[in-house]
């Protein structure tokens, strides 16, 4: 298996913002049909990993290739190939999913007709396709997910990235969306999946890999994981990994202040 | 989706931009997704005066031309006489900077300032430059619109009274100065962004688009009154060293320069200036853009620590007014809502600048008629009525909000009746914008009036009070910040405002005839008072489940 060549290689990437440093020394090799959990508390630098992949933070340190293609080289030919759901659901909600879909897959080189076309395809199978042309602003919020899922994927894309793809989106959808990625992952596409609901990572990923303090403190498949660490989910790998033993004390002291009347 | 005249226009020039390694296809896409963004969003300068039907790509851009267009109308005046240039067009130029900064700062900050482009547009397979110069060309596209249309009638009638010459200085330094507009706002939001964090540029936007409001209705009213006074052609220059810091008078200087012939050093040295200062700017500016890019990465994280000396304050004017736990509550709220939302200030802070003003423009009035002393022995600190006007549209607003969405809070607290809320929140209104107005009025009023009047304003005090509950009751009411602001001009009608308009009226004549009997006045005081206590006791008692949706 590895002989492949692998799709992203990470060589000791490190990032500061000011003084502070989010990165230090992250190395990596992702492969061909893996779906990567990328796990870790807030701030352990997971989103800033995954934006600078896609060129969006710059002023690093270390070496990226992904699709054999260093990105620092300033070429964006690489982004051709990539779909991104982020976390914060940024998009020009003034717009109809109609303009906004159609606009990315323009960006992405694909011609109107076919975005079009796609795109209103993939929103009757998603369920909304009846306000394909009202404006995203009215959508609620795991409509509006589901449109950002829809962009990310308009250019069938080798490599996912996907930063809490599921976030107010319905029990059906997200069984749907699970089985597309498993789909996907078999066709050889990659997937790099971060997420805070551990159920949902430990389920779905071949490969998990967890960032805290801003390096890689854990990489391997869940029964890896789970063989090392001797604990049964991944939530207890989790907090053990990330030194987090108070879960019990805080939780006591905040039902106690919320008794607390006078 | 629409297809943009000016796209077309800019497709002649699709090889400049291929050339310069530009992907244009994708450029025009973004410019024309801008366009249509762009045609969705309401203009600060149409903003408070347009009802907001929902129709689809109404481009209330195009509207908004058409105000600049009017507004434009007042600097023809200035180019048809041909009396001091240095005087006249540094004045255009000072109207045409303001104009053009502010607009550009409260209605295309968000070009400025989207930081969504990044994210969205970046992810894909776009390089920065095309973004880049998509954003330049969006707002320059603009600009370009703005100030044709606001600085156009001026320009056909410079062309046809002062000549070819004057027409080609004007459109050539229009230009100029169109540049130096853009990099200086940009500059300022750089340094902002510097020092503060996103909340606070937000909150300088929010003020430069009220004093925009202000200044277009006041300004406009003193400006025709200038006319009276400034005779230019008496007008002697001589200069100062300040004025080499005000780049509207380098702008006037090439005028007296090259029509008048006229080859003082300093006329010179403005011609300069106005010439090299927006093309060093842009050079800056291009340098510094990739530090502005860093900064606005900012404008997301806010380090929004709002005081806590506020706090205790409130929390002492709060005890000091309201009478149960609830009402203070209540008032707390209105008060920290009323500080914070933004599209709240932004349609009532402008009615507090007209009612500081008003009062003064007719003491300038009987000023003018009647002198010093004339106006001193006269009745005409009754103007201060004029500061209640602004009662009005408080309590209108009150009811509105920007999160509106937020007021499903009212429905599931263990609360029956709306009392304590009303109140709490007319107190709120009281106690935060009309009373340190209305104190700030009245000690100019005293200083002019030396003190002699100390017992109408407790009067007109009294008044207010008054009035704040009969707008109230003759409003239509609605939960405090419940509804989206939209609506709030088109349910209030008319016949709202002439009935509070007159009821004002009605108490000032009273209070006029009052004062012309022995002991009139106190009579008076003590009517007002009983009536306040039992009408503000009686005013609110209303169920919370009459309140609909």
């Amino acid at each position: 298996m590895e002989s492949r060549d692998p799709i992203i290689t990470i060589r000791d990437l490190r990032k500061s913002f000011g003084t502070k440093e989010v990165l230090k020394g992250i190395n990596l090799d992702v492969y061909e049909g893996q779906i990567i959990g990328y796990i870790g508390p807030n701030g352990a630098g997971k989103s800033t990993t995954v934006k600078i992949m896609l060129g969006l933070i710059g002023g690093y340190h270390g070496e990226i290739k992904i699709l054999g293609q260093d990105i620092s080289k300033g070429n964006v030919e690489y982004k051709r190939k990539i779909g991104y759901v982020p976390e914060t659901a940024e998009i020009y909600d003034n717009l109809s999913a109609r303009e906004y879909l159609t606009f990315i897959g323009e960006l992405y080189g694909l011609n109107y007709k076919k975005a079009d076309k796609k795109a209103e395809k993939l929103m009757d199978l998603f369920g909304i396709g009846n306000v394909y042309d009202s404006r995203i602003s009215s959508y609620s919020k795991g409509m509006k997910q589901k449109v950002l899922i829809i962009s990310s994927l308009l250019n069938d894309p080798d490599v996912l990235f996907l930063d809490e793809p599921l976030s107010g989106i319905d029990a059906n959808s997200v069984m749907i969306f699970k089985e597309v990625l498993s789909e996907l992952v078999r066709k050889g596409k990659t997937i790099f999946y971060s997420s805070h609901i551990m159920e949902v990572v430990e389920k779905i990923s071949s490969r998990i890999i967890l960032i805290n303090n801003g390096m890689i403190v854990a990489d391997g498949s869940f029964e890896e994981l789970k063989d090392k660490s001797m604990e049964g989910s991944l939530e207890a790998i989790f907090n053990e990994l990330t030194g987090f033993k108070e879960h019990r004390k805080i939780a006591e002291e905040i039902v106690s202040i919320v008794q607390e009347v006078d | 989706m629409k297809d943009f005249k000016v796209l077309k226009i800019l497709d002649i020039f699709k090889f400049i931009f291929e050339k310069a390694g530009i992907d244009y296809d994708v450029m025009r896409r973004i410019l024309e997704i801008k366009f249509t963004l762009d045609g969705r969003r309401v203009p600060t300068i149409v903003g408070n005066s347009s009802s907001k039907k929902k129709d689809e790509d109404s481009n209330s851009f195009i509207k908004s031309l058409g105000v600049y267009l009017l507004l434009g109308i007042i600097l023809v005046f200035f180019v048809t006489k041909a009396d001091n240039y240095l005087y006249q067009m540094s004045f255009v130029f000072g109207i045409l900077m303001f104009m053009m900064m502010t607009s550009l700062i409260s209605d295309f900050s968000s070009v400025l300032l989207d930081i969504r482009d990044k994210n969205i547009i970046l992810s894909k397979p776009v390089d920065s430059k095309t973004l880049n110069m998509a954003k330049v060309l969006h707002i320059l596209f603009y600009m370009f619109f703005i100030t044709i249309s606001f600085s156009g009638p001026a320009l056909i009638v410079s062309l046809f009274k002062q000549g070819g010459i004057f027409f080609l200085i004007f459109l050539a330094e229009i230009i100029l100065m169109d540049l130096l507009i853009v990099v200086l706002t940009a500059l300022l939001y750089l340094l902002v962004l510097k020092f503060f964090d996103g909340e606070k540029l937000k909150d300088i936007i929010n003020y430069v688009q009220i004093a925009l409001t202000i200044a277009l209705s006041v300004g406009y009213q003193l400006l025709g009154r200038l006319f009276d006074f400034v005779d230019f052609k008496n007008v002697v220059f001589n200069p100062k060293w300040w004025q080499y810091f005000i780049p509207p008078i380098w702008f006037g200087a090439p005028f007296e320069l090259i029509l008048n012939n006229n080859r003082e050093t300093y006329l010179i040295t403005f011609s300069i200036l106005a010439l090299l200062v927006p093309i060093i700017s842009i050079i800056i500016y291009v340098k510094l853009t990739p530090s502005f890019e860093r900064n606005l990465q900012k404008l997301n994280s806010s380090g929004g620590k709002t005081g806590s000396r506020n706090n205790r304050i409130t929390d002492f004017t709060s005890k000091l007014v309201c009478r149960s736990e609830e009402e203070i509550v209540f008032y707390r709220f209105a008060t920290n809502m009323m500080k914070n939302e933004r599209v709240f200030k932004l349609k009532v802070y402008p009615s507090l600048g007209f009612s500081i003003v008003f009062p003064f423009i007719f003491l300038f009035n009987g000023l003018r008629n009647g002198g010093l002393e004339g106006l001193v022995s006269s009745k005409m600190y009754f103007s201060i009525y004029f500061t209640a006007l602004l009662i009005p549209t408080i309590v209108m607003n009150l009811g509105h909000s920007g999160n509106y969405k937020g007021a499903w809070i009212y429905r599931v607290v263990p609360f029956t009746d709306a009392k304590s809320i009303f109140k709490g929140t007319l107190k709120a209104a009281l106690m935060n914008l009309i009373l340190p107005l209305y104190i700030l009025i009245s000690i100019i009023f005293m200083i002019i009036f030396k003190g002699k009047i100390i017992v109408d304003l407790i009067i007109v005090f009294l008044n207010i009070l008054l009035f704040m509950v009969i707008c109230f009751r003759t409003t239509d009411k609605s939960l405090p910040f419940s509804k989206p602001f939209e609506l709030a001009e088109q349910s209030q009608g008319f016949l709202v405002m002439i009935i509070t308009f007159f009821t004002l009226g009605l108490l000032g004549l009273i209070h006029y005839l009052a004062i012309r009997t022995n002991y009139g006045s106190y009579i008076y005081i003590a009517a007002l008072i009983i009536v306040n206590i039992v009408i503000w006791k009686n005013s609110f008692n209303i169920a919370l489940e009459e309140l609909g949706e």
